[in-house]
């Protein structure tokens, strides 16, 4: 099967070369960025992609599916998103374990509020960036204004998961 | 060919280098085999190596799609300058506000090294509280980047679409509820600093 993430990247990638040749991009800083990318990310994701393999072997997966798969239904939901806060680290680390989560039998709403919850709550990013950059009160405004966001989110999710089973997360 | 002279950059490879395999790495190789030898002890060889060979299967599919991503995310780097995306955010007021700060910290190339010293200047260029978190929200929960890198390899594109489909509202009404907050925002000084991308 020739999987659809793979045709929208290259169609992506094709229109995005198209637009830059049209413009005359110069094509150097476009490798350089592409190799200092690749160098940060790929040996260190591979190594986790294989750690999470076998972390999802080590764990009860009955227990992670009780909590985050369909069976848990709403309950699903607040326990992602815990998970989600206490992921102290960047996406190589937090999504190793939303595909451990997947393996284990998640469901698809509880695996977008983990990720949500995640993403918006970062201790190492509001550390690193946020209170130095901005200050304790910008992040007190931004931690209420986004505090139901996983929820609304992993909601939604289930509400689309009633009507259909579409956004499954594909289980390698 | 001048502008691919950094090939050649003994100091930038060395950088690559370490970059590629500095103590991350070796945490991360340590933490692979560390599990997998746990996995062996306490499940046996053989799922062991069942979960290796499922594991490099994984890796074989993931690769060219990492590989494809990263190529999108360094064009959208090179070709939008992140300049030209703080200058949109913060002149329109009400819900076009919202709205244009969303597609723009969604757009907002690179990881949160660029998008924060990107909120700090639209904060000190006077952006209202409403642009500035859905802005935020938006690079965090709808960032391009985030999607084509992380979602679409790891999950799964019909899982990165549902995660993104579900996430669209979420800037537009963080904005709404944050103008309605009745707390003080009181900004630090900022001192423009060149913004470096991290690898996210």
């Amino acid at each position: 099967m020739m999987s659809i993430g793979i045709v929208i990247l290259t169609v992506c990638l094709l229109v995005l070369v198209f637009l830059a040749l049209r413009r005359r991009e110069d094509p150097g800083p476009v490798v350089r960025r592409m190799l200092e990318q690749f160098s940060k990310l790929i040996p260190r994701m591979l190594c986790a992609l294989v750690a999470a393999g076998f972390i999802a072997q080590l764990i009860p997966q009955q227990a992670i599916a009780a909590l985050l798969g369909e069976e848990a239904g709403i309950v699903a939901l607040p326990i992602a998103a815990l998970s989600g806060l206490i992921v102290p680290a960047g996406p190589v680390i937090a999504f190793a374990i939303a595909a451990v989560f997947a393996k284990s039998g998640a469901s698809a709403a509880a695996l977008v509020t983990f990720i949500t919850s995640w993403t918006l709550f970062a201790t190492h990013r509001i550390l690193i960036y946020e209170l130095p950059l901005l200050g304790p009160s910008f992040l007190r405004i931004r931690a209420v204004s986004v505090l139901v966001m996983p929820f609304a989110a992993g909601a939604l999710a289930m509400l689309i998961g009633l009507m259909t089973s579409y956004g499954t997360p594909i289980i390698h | 060919m001048g502008s691919f002279a950094f090939l050649t950059d003994r100091v930038w490879l060395r950088a690559l280098a370490r970059d590629a395999f500095g103590k991350d790495f070796w945490g991360f190789l340590a933490a692979a085999i560390g599990f997998g030898v746990l996995c062996w002890w306490w499940k046996g060889a053989e799922v062991t190596l069942e979960a290796l060979r499922s594991d490099v299967e994984m890796v074989l599919k993931v690769l060219p799609r990492i590989v494809l991503a990263l190529s999108i995310a360094a064009l959208i780097w090179v070709m939008l300058p992140r300049d030209r995306i703080s200058g949109l955010v913060g002149q329109e007021a009400g819900l076009a506000g919202l709205i244009i700060a969303t597609m723009a910290g969604a757009l907002t190339p690179g990881g949160p090294s660029s998008a924060y010293a990107l909120l700090a200047v639209l904060g000190t260029s006077g952006a209202d509280r409403g642009a500035m978190i859905a802005y935020i929200t938006a690079w965090a929960t709808l960032g391009l980047q985030r999607v084509l890198v992380w979602d679409v390899p790891f999950m799964g594109a019909e899982f990165a679409m549902l995660r993104v489909l579900v996430s669209l509202p979420l800037p537009i009404l963080a904005g709404l509820i944050a103008r309605r907050l009745p707390f003080e925002m009181i900004l630090r000084d900022f001192v423009p600093m060149t913004a470096k991308g991290r690898g996210e």
